[in-house]
């Protein structure tokens, strides 16, 4: 989230697209309502009639798979009507930059951008630059009438996205459209706040990550962006999804959003050189020029005193990828389906059922020699063996389990949504066998290096320089019980030497040899100071000597009466509560809203640190420079290497500008809005082995006539392993069903009630029909499509008695998004027939 | 002694005291339901026994309704012109110089009791079947209940004036439910058909 | 102690069941087989182990478009209630000093007379022919804690506190009529409906059968009356004319 939970509250107007929250995360539901309450209008844009559109003020569905399409229009009624926030738009985004004049847009290519490769099915991304000035600036053009600036690019890109073309093919009707865009679009005023809520929703397509780039323009647009009540905002699927994606969870990030090594980058001077952008703008933050600092300090955390200088602090130690290779769930899935995975450890989840594809995934299971399956209870994934079709004796993997006690059997913290990172205590001590997972790692820490040491091997190095100081330890050397403290205190980092800061005069001693840092703001590319995530550095500091666990904070003080709640827990970074909040105020450092300030600049007050006139009052500032227009004032986004939000993209693999493609499996024999069916850059699995026959598609096939989609309900949790064995949850929603429309049950001859099978080419499974007017078919060109939906709650293995069906991802593609590789599993295609 | 004859045999009698004593436990239950009457606990122990037995109070009080209609139903409604006469001289209860036609082996007042008894006896039997067992139909619990307590109304009214008329009111009847026998000069003077149909 | 109340107010309530599981886990209520019958409400009906439910309603209609409603079912806690005034065991439904019609299982005799004087068809019978039903968590309320219903409402569906503040609250955010104000002298768990009650399911006018009121005010003293009225007359007759002593009793000759 850009924003947090509690400032949903100080919107105007909420679109939740892509999102549902009042199945998913019902406690959000508290906020929206409480801007309703003020007078905000909700508005749902969904397939289905959720809950959440059962609160909402403006109800418009949608094909599955068409958000580029419904918000490229809005960007088009924004510019035609010029609802943008001009100043915002000129000062604060890249619109005025100019482009190479060589680049073209997708209406001159026919839904394609300049530069693509058919072959590679990769773009070349030279055409996609800024123009540079003589000082190495990007040129600009704040009139925006430069036919190359980004603005009339942008404006060129979506003019194809008239009302009645996505209507077309959204299946939205065109008054709603309006609805919409109007209510949206009027957000871009300097006193109307708008807000975005997005989750699976919208990542799990092809082309998910666009999804939300298209979002991002329009909030760029509109102003919305570092504004209270406004931002793109996350919503993650589990309490701690935030945290552990901060902490390094996907394969190409290390915590704190660093990438992972490759192979070509030899030391670590590549490394930083090759992950530290530049600029020449003085007024331009760019805060990733300290990357060299928070990759040294992490492995100065991980390996302790073995890093050192000469032996470039341990880099050589960390895994690297091979250069373009992708680690992804599909294709580590691929490659376990064909054979080249010996052992998997399935930690805390079930990828039986929540994999797509999940048939391929229950195959490649079969091709392990071991598993071990971390989790509270046995699920679908660690009896795969025995589940339906498949022949024990024919399988020889070999599972083990291992029970891990669950969240309130102990303690630590948890990251939510809003970035926030709470501490929690232990309830209750773990039950039966089980343990927390630390102890597992630790236990499994042990047993590697103890192995090592007895019998030798490859990458010893890595395991014996790893700081493990998590508690006392015996005489074996084994950290008896893991100090969860010791590992927050660790992500925070340690002044390793004394660090004094040498630009002050006369030089002040920033942090004491051994004790906690305060802010990521001290680490070093030295040494002289570690850090586990530089992003968390603040979260378990030391102020005076007394070390205080700020994620244990409580305090319900609100200063700013936004519900920022700066004293409740911490939240990354430096527990800055609304991020980019400088986009906020005007140049001058004042409130584009005074009456929901976020900041503001009082050039009066003295600053405390440095004793001189000029400091920012409320939310913590995006660093602490004076406003823009101060000759030492900065650019608001100082993540970005030129400080401007970026309305034109080239980091993307589909293009600068999102474009409308169909879902690899979609209704349609052709795109409606460009000669390219499907994102020109996604990887499609072939199938290389002749067993692979599951990488299999069916689009605009008539054996398969129906748009399918999968969500997840209130009462259940993910694949259902915590909830399906708890009878209250299960009593409320006990078996796998399927939503359709009336139209589509008359033509089939289904019954409320009725039992189905929903196959795709990929799979079957049955469900109980809920005939409802919450779908309706969608007129799209001049056909009728039905669209359905299943929730992926459900598995084979419990209830016991096979009641409760399989999960629906055993329909659901091999298919990911082309930057994220999220699979596709929100638009696909099936049919329907009574069971 | 003078000359017995017998008014009423053994399986009347043992029949009386089954009618008699269900009715007096169902009374009392009853209206320790009605009245949350805690005292009856000393009776019956709590409110779930005092259920319990009102219940099967109820059932042993069916039954022997239903089997006095072989002693007393044939001959209640046999009514006649001198029922009539009884019924004009109030059965002789209001004046002591009043003579009331000759009566059968229970008199006219008797058969009239009998014939309220038999319908409200069976209206609360059936009404009790009725909130017994079923609960599920609302509107017939609803009804069952209206007419269990309509009879009991009735019943609570009627069966004192027996009990007064069987015991006080006539010195010499309560012996029936004893012995079955009455002096003959006693039958004589009150059942007088019936005693010379009897051949006396 | 003045009285306290629930409002349930169905426009914010997201059909999250949290209230569901909530009520199910304090109470210690089993989970039940069920099975989807084309619906997310389940189960179908308020069951012995189900005190409170979410109706899930749907109404399509062409000028508004589709709507989902949502609203809590469970006892109504009547000021004037149905089920008390029938039951024939005492203390087997009873009053809490908050206004809760509460029941204990040890003084109730399974007669399920209360199902029928129930205007909002609330009480069940367990397997042990026991009544059950909300009680708004009375064990909770008698300490200060609010229901767990309405302690685990993420958006204030259900709210627990003074009745008279709840009125006053929903008049302020616009329910001239609060369902429940009146009703039965005053219900224990309010709604503050917009649309007709009846779109949620519910009574227009509830009221208690016409037959319970007429046993209860007029049946239930004639019991007295009659028995009363015949010892009474015994009495007077007794006195008056005597016995029929045999020897007093004239044959027609």
């Amino acid at each position: 989230m850009t924003n947090n939970w509690i400032d949903i509250k100080n919107s105007d107007v909420i679109l939740v697209m892509g999102a549902n929250p009042a199945e998913n995360h019902p406690v959000s539901m508290k906020w929206i309502l409480k801007a309703k309450e003020r007078g905000a209008k909700l508005v749902v844009v969904d397939p289905r009639f959720t809950r959440t559109a059962a609160k909402a003020d403006i109800y418009a569905a949608m094909r599955s798979g068409t958000d580029i399409a419904f918000l490229g229009g809005m960007i088009k009624y924004i510019i035609d009507h010029h609802l943008f926030f001009k100043e915002y738009v000129v000062d604060y985004t890249n619109a005025a930059f100019l482009v190479n004049p060589e680049f073209q847009c997708a209406d001159e290519l026919n839904g394609l951008f300049s530069g693509y490769d058919a072959k590679t099915r990769k773009y070349d991304k030279k055409t996609w630059a800024f123009q540079m000035d003589e000082k190495g600036l990007p040129k600009k053009d704040p009139s925006l009438k430069d036919p190359h600036c980004v603005f009339q690019l942008l404006k060129r890109q979506y003019s194809r996205y008239t009302r009645d073309k996505v209507s077309q093919i959204t299946g939205t009707p065109k008054n709603k459209l309006l609805e919409v865009y109007k209510i949206f679009a009027s957000t871009g005023r300097k006193d109307r706040a708008g807000t975005e809520l997005y989750a699976m929703g919208w990542t799990q397509h092809t082309i998910g990550t666009q999804n939300i780039k298209a979002m991002s323009i329009i909030q760029l647009l509109l102003g919305n962006i570092g504004i209270a009540g406004g931002g793109i905002n996350a919503l993650r699927g589990e309490s701690n999804v935030q945290g552990s994606t901060d902490h390094g969870l996907l394969f190409n990030s290390l915590p704190g959003y660093l990438p992972v090594a490759n192979a070509s980058w030899v030391d670590l001077k590549t490394y930083i050189d090759k992950n530290t952008p530049k600029t020449k703008d003085p007024k331009s933050v760019n805060w990733w020029s300290n990357r060299g600092k928070y990759i040294t300090s992490y492995l100065k955390a991980l390996y302790g005193n073995s890093a050192t200088k000469e032996n470039d602090f341990g880099y050589s130690w960390l895994p690297k990828l091979d250069e373009g290779m992708n680690c992804s769930w599909l294709m580590l899935f691929d490659q376990m389906f064909n054979g080249q995975f010996e052992g998997f450890f399935a930690w805390g989840q079930n990828p039986a059922c929540s994999g797509s594809n999940a048939g391929k995934v229950r195959k490649a299971l079969s091709k392990l020699k071991w598993m071990v399956n971390v989790n509270l209870f046995d699920n679908e994934t660690g009896s795969f063996w025995r589940g339906p079709g498949e022949n024990p004796s024919d399988i020889q993997t070999e599972v083990f389990l291992l029970p891990a006690c669950s969240s309130i059997e102990k303690e630590g913290s948890i990251t939510n949504s809003s970035r926030l990172a709470q501490w929690r205590y232990k309830a209750i001590d773990p039950v039966g066998e089980s343990m927390p997972d630390a102890e597992i790692m630790n236990e499994l820490y042990f047993r590697v290096k103890s192995l090592y040491r007895r019998k030798g091997g490859m990458f010893r190095d890595p395991i014996f320089n790893l700081t493990w100081d998590y508690g006392e330890k015996d005489t074996k050397g084994k950290v008896k019980k893991v100090d969860i403290h010791n590992v927050a205190k660790e992500i925070n980092g340690y002044y390793l030497e004394d660090v004094i800061d040498n630009k002050a005069n006369p030089p002040k001693l920033l942090g004491k040899k051994g004790e906690l840092c305060a802010t990521f703001v001290h680490l070093q590319d030295n040494g002289a100071t570690s850090c586990g995530n530089w992003i968390f550095s603040q979260s378990y500091t030391q102020k005076d000597g007394k070390i205080i666990n700020m994620m244990a904070r409580r305090k319900k003080t609100d200063a700013t009466g936004l519900g920022l709640f700066p004293e409740w827990a911490w939240c990354w970074p430096v527990n800055r509560r609304i991020i980019y909040n400088r986009a906020s105020v005007d140049p001058l450092g004042r409130p584009w809203d005074p009456q929901r300030a976020v900041i503001k600049w009082n050039a009066v007050k003295l600053d405390p640190n440095t004793k001189k006139p000029g400091v920012w009052e409320g939310d913590v500032p995006d660093g602490p420079a004076p406003p823009m227009a101060d000759e030492k004032g900065k650019y608001p986004f100082i993540m970005r290497a030129d400080g401007m939000g970026a309305i034109f993209g080239p980091g993307l693999a589909e293009g600068p500008f999102p474009e409308h493609y169909e879902a690899l499996e979609c209704p349609l024999p052709a795109n409606l809005m460009s000669g390219q069916r499907i994102n020109p850059t996604m990887k499609i699995f072939h199938g290389k082995t002749k067993d692979s026959v599951e990488d299999v598609f069916a689009s605009c096939d008539i054996r398969f006539p129906y748009v399918a989609t999968t969500y997840r309900i209130s009462e259940h949790w993910q694949t259902g392993v915590l909830t399906r064995h708890q009878s209250w949850q299960l009593e409320m929603a006990p078996q796998q069903f399927v939503e359709i429309s009336e139209e589509l049950a008359r033509t089939k001859g289904l019954k409320n009630g009725d039992k189905v099978s929903v196959t795709s080419i990929r799979g079957k499974i049955w469900a109980v029909a809920i005939v409802t007017s919450r779908l309706r078919p969608f007129k799209i060109a001049n056909s009728v499509v039905h669209q359905i939906g299943l929730p992926w709650c459900f598995g084979w293995q419990f209830p016991a008695d096979g009641s409760g069906g399989d999960s629906s991802n055993l329909l659901t593609p091999t298919i990911g998004d082309a930057n994220t590789m999220i699979p596709e599993t929100k638009a696909f295609m099936v049919n329907i027939e009574k069971a | 002694m003078s000359n017995m004859i017998r008014k009423a045999g053994p399986f009347e009698i043992v029949n009386h005291w089954a009618l008699a004593i269900s009715f007096f436990a169902l009374v009392l239950s009853g209206f320790g339901f009605l009245f949350h009457l805690e005292q009856m606990n000393a009776l019956f122990g709590s409110f779930s026994r005092m259920r319990f037995i009102h219940n099967w109070a109820g059932v042993i009080f069916m039954v022997s309704l239903f089997l006095t209609m072989f002693t007393y139903l044939p001959v209640s409604l046999r009514l006649g012109s001198d029922d009539i006469g009884w019924i004009l001289k109030a059965g002789g209860y209001l004046s002591k110089k009043a003579v009331v036609p000759p009566q059968d082996i229970i008199n006219t007042g008797q058969k009239l009791y009998y014939l309220v008894f038999l319908l409200t006896g069976s209206a609360i039997s059936a009404s009790g079947l009725g909130i017994w067992f079923i609960a599920g139909v609302k509107k017939w619990v609803l009804i069952s209940h209206l007419v269990h307590n309509i009879s009991f109304d009735l019943l609570v009214t009627i069966i004192p004036l027996h009990i007064y008329l069987g015991t006080l009111a006539n010195p010499g009847t309560f012996r029936i439910m004893v012995y079955g026998t009455v002096p003959l000069e006693w039958a004589r003077k009150r059942h007088e058909k019936w005693v010379r149909r009897m051949g006396y | 102690m003045t009285r306290k109340a629930l409002l349930i107010s169905p426009e914010i309530c997201i059909g999250c069941r949290g209230c569901q599981t909530a009520c199910k886990e304090w109470n210690q209520l089993d989970g039940v087989k069920t099975s989807n019958a084309g619906s997310f409400e389940n189960p179908p009906d308020l069951i012995p182990a189900l005190y409170n439910r979410i109706r899930y309603v749907e109404v399509p209609t062409e000028a508004e478009g589709q709507r989902w409603l949502f609203v809590s079912q469970r006892c109504m806690h009547c000021g004037d209630a149905g089920c008390m005034k029938i039951c024939p065991a005492p203390g087997a439904l009873y009053k809490t000093p908050e206004g809760a019609v509460a029941f204990s299982k040890e003084k109730c005799i399974g007669c399920k007379l209360c199902v029928t004087a129930c205007p909002f068809d609330v009480p069940r019978y367990d397997k042990d022919g026991k009544i059950s039903k909300c009680h708004l968590c009375s064990d909770r309320i008698s300490q200060g804690l609010p229901p767990a219903c309405a302690k685990v409402c993420p958006t204030g569906a259900i709210r627990y506190g003074e009745r008279d503040d709840l009125i006053a609250s929903a008049k302020k955010t616009g329910h001239e009529k609060v369902y429940g104000e009146m009703d039965l002298t005053g219900l224990g768990a309010l709604y503050a409906f917009k649309d007709a009650p009846r779109l949620y399911g519910m009574n227009e006018n509830p009221a208690i059968p016409e037959s319970v009121i007429f046993w209860n005010n007029i049946l239930k003293p004639l019991s007295y009356l009659g028995l009363g009225g015949a010892v009474a007359l015994a009495l007077i007759h007794y006195v008056a004319f005597g016995p029929k002593k045999n020897e007093e009793v004239t044959r027609d000759e």
